[in-house]
């Protein structure tokens, strides 16, 4: 379970431009459900998301995963709780050009101590069950947005995480790839994972055991 | 953790094919860099290994005369005085100056035949014919490089210029072998006597006059040399070298000489630094959301940085090597041009001639050491700024 308390990020605190893109946010995703961020453009959901995933250092507040403060890491410590429990799919897809389907999604394996060579059978079945098993060898300029993010929600699986942060992951994606990384998210909702959203999208609001709406970088409800 | 590391080197290895046009610039920055440096030393340190050779079979003392603070000729009584000098095994005479064939520069040595304690012929190794006679005048031999450009050979004759402007007639009995060291290679050796003649020198003088000393301990060796030399400085008008001052002369030419070249490099080298650091500021963009991405997926700083510094090094490691093995087939095979006649002096000479080429594994070290260095600040720094913010920060910085 997370557990967000009074989360607030202020980019260029005490400078001419100076913005407060959340403030004091409260929020609680559970284990085994789906929790939706909603909110029009530019209302903090990225910076709040960012800040719950240890992207992004808050200016106030802390972030409680299974009761363990992780705002208070060291920058070496949050890199090992990334890797060790959270799974990114951002708004931007963020694959890396010049690499293949199979090789972006096998990147994160890398900082493991782990033989990459062994997980390619895994990220192969991913890619299958994404619907892009025929296509795992295609450079990332070769795919479509949809399927770019498909095997972006490939990569942030790979390592197997209890979190996966998906920020706004159906923006630049087509129907049938949104209507698979809909269900895939509700498969992975019933293996037990903590899902934490945000999205414009309805169809996958409507997956939500809980949803938050933001507007102006503070939480609603 | 060795399972991660290597990991981590097969990223930095498809960075390095990803970042195709960053990774040629800097290699064939670096590879020309390397290439100038390593091509320097190698002639450098063969020049003066060289030098040390010929020093081999070179007098422990050389006396020259000393007039108004300038070299001159020294008066040939000094040599029995000299031999007096307990210590001392033989002294010989020597006449020497410069000559012209044509518009070319060469060395006439006379040297003293009548001599027997000095083995003049084990000093010159011969290609060909045979060594001078004190029996026989007008007799020469030439060195490689002479012979080669004016295609003498044993048994023509070689008429020369005299110092009075007489032309005189030499009979070429012997040609060195090319190996036999840069000191031979413009040299015409002829016996005293004939030189004497040729630069018109007065019969009481020699140019200078190589003193010997006794075969002892090599313990002692020093001691002795300092001591005769010592004595030998008493006299009046004189000055006296040791193997060591003319090494020393030697070493501070050919090393005033690579230091000109050394400049250059240091200029080519400040070029690489800051193409590479160019490069990495153009793809810094990329790099830079690279490294928010890589955060993001849980690579640590010090991952970021690991990638980065096994990348520069992979990188700096094959432009040195390129570098190195240009270096060394410009010296080897392409007989260093231009390079040659400005470490060497001889702008026309000796197309032929092979230039010394000492490859030492201090200067191959080197040469490593300051193709990746640099290329270790140029690319490494830019990363771990960017590897210390915010991940979040560091990919939306790359994307505005």
């Amino acid at each position: 379970m997370i557990e967000a308390s009074n989360l607030t990020k202020i980019y260029n605190q005490g400078k001419q431009y100076e913005v407060q893109a959340v403030t004091d946010a409260n929020l609680v995703a559970k284990s085994g459900a789906i929790t939706v961020l909603v909110g029009p453009s530019g209302c903090g959901k990225t910076t709040l998301m960012s800040m719950i995933g240890q992207l992004l250092t808050p200016t106030k507040g802390r972030v409680l995963v299974e009761n363990e403060d992780i705002t208070s890491l060291s920058d070496g410590w949050k890199a090992v709780f990334r890797r060790k429990n959270v799974g990114f799919v951002f708004q931007h897809i963020n694959l890396l050009a010049n690499l293949n389907a199979i090789e972006n999604v096998m990147i994160p394996l890398l900082c493991h101590d782990v033989d990459p060579a062994k997980f390619r059978q895994p990220a192969l079945q991913l890619l299958e069950q994404l619907g892009l098993g025929e296509r795992a060898f295609f450079r990332v300029e070769q795919l479509s947005g949809g399927q770019q993010q498909r095997v972006a929600v490939a990569r942030a699986l790979i390592t197997e995480p209890k979190i996966i942060i998906a920020d706004e992951p159906l923006t630049f994606v087509d129907e049938e790839s949104a209507k698979t990384i809909t269900d895939f998210f509700s498969k992975l909702r019933d293996e037990g994972k903590t899902i934490l959203i945000s999205t414009h999208a309805s169809n996958l609001a409507k997956l939500a055991d809980k949803t938050y709406s933001m507007k102006d970088g503070r939480i609603l409800n | 953790m060795k399972r991660r590391f290597i990991n981590l080197l097969n990223y930095a290895w498809s960075c390095i094919q990803r970042y195709r046009v960053r990774t040629i610039v800097i290699l064939v920055c670096l590879a020309i860099a390397a290439a100038l440096f390593s091509s320097v030393s190698f002639l450098k340190d063969g020049l003066v290994k060289e030098g040390e050779l010929s020093l081999k079979y070179a007098p422990d003392l050389t006396v020259q005369g000393i007039s108004a603070g300038r070299q001159t000729f020294i008066e040939r009584r000094y040599a029995g005085i000299i031999q007096t000098i307990p210590g001392v095994r033989t002294v010989a005479e020597r006449i020497w100056g410069y000559g012209n064939i044509g518009n070319t520069l060469l060395v006439i040595v006379g040297v003293d035949l009548e001599n027997k304690a000095v083995n003049l012929a084990t000093a010159y190794p011969l290609e060909s014919g045979s060594f001078l006679d004190s029996q026989y005048n007008n007799t020469v031999v030439i060195g490689k490089a002479v012979a080669d450009l004016i295609g003498a050979k044993v048994g023509n004759v070689l008429t020369i210029l005299t110092e009075s402007n007489q032309a005189q007639q030499y009979d070429v009995i012997g040609v060195f072998n090319s190996e036999s060291s840069i000191y031979s290679a413009d040299m015409i050796l002829m016996n005293k006597n004939d030189a004497r003649i040729f630069f018109d020198v007065p019969e009481d003088k020699v140019t200078d006059l190589l003193v010997y000393t006794k075969d002892v301990a090599i313990l002692y060796y020093e001691a002795q040399v300092n001591y005769v030399a010592r004595e030998i400085s008493e006299l009046p008008n004189i000055r006296v070298l040791t193997k060591d001052v003319l090494l020393r002369a030697q070493e501070t030419t050919y090393g005033a000489r690579s230091g000109f070249f050394s400049i250059v490099w240091y200029v080519v080298l400040i070029s690489v630094a800051i193409v590479a650091f160019n490069q990495t500021v153009v793809v810094g963009h990329e790099s830079k959301f690279e490294v928010g991405l890589l955060k993001a997926l849980g690579f640590s700083t010090s991952d970021v940085i690991q990638i980065r510094l096994i990348e520069s090094a992979i990188l700096g490691t094959i432009a040195g090597s390129i570098g190195l093995a240009g270096g060394i087939l410009y010296d080897t095979v392409l007989n260093a041009p231009v390079l040659r006649d400005f470490m060497l002096g001889w702008a026309v000479l000796y197309p032929n001639f092979v230039v010394p080429t000492y490859i030492s594994a201090q200067t191959v070290l080197l040469t490593y050491v300051i193709t990746i260095v640099p290329l270790l600040f140029a690319t490494v720094i830019p990363s771990w700024i960017n590897a210390t913010v915010d991940p979040d920060i560091a990919m939306r910085g790359a994307k505005a």
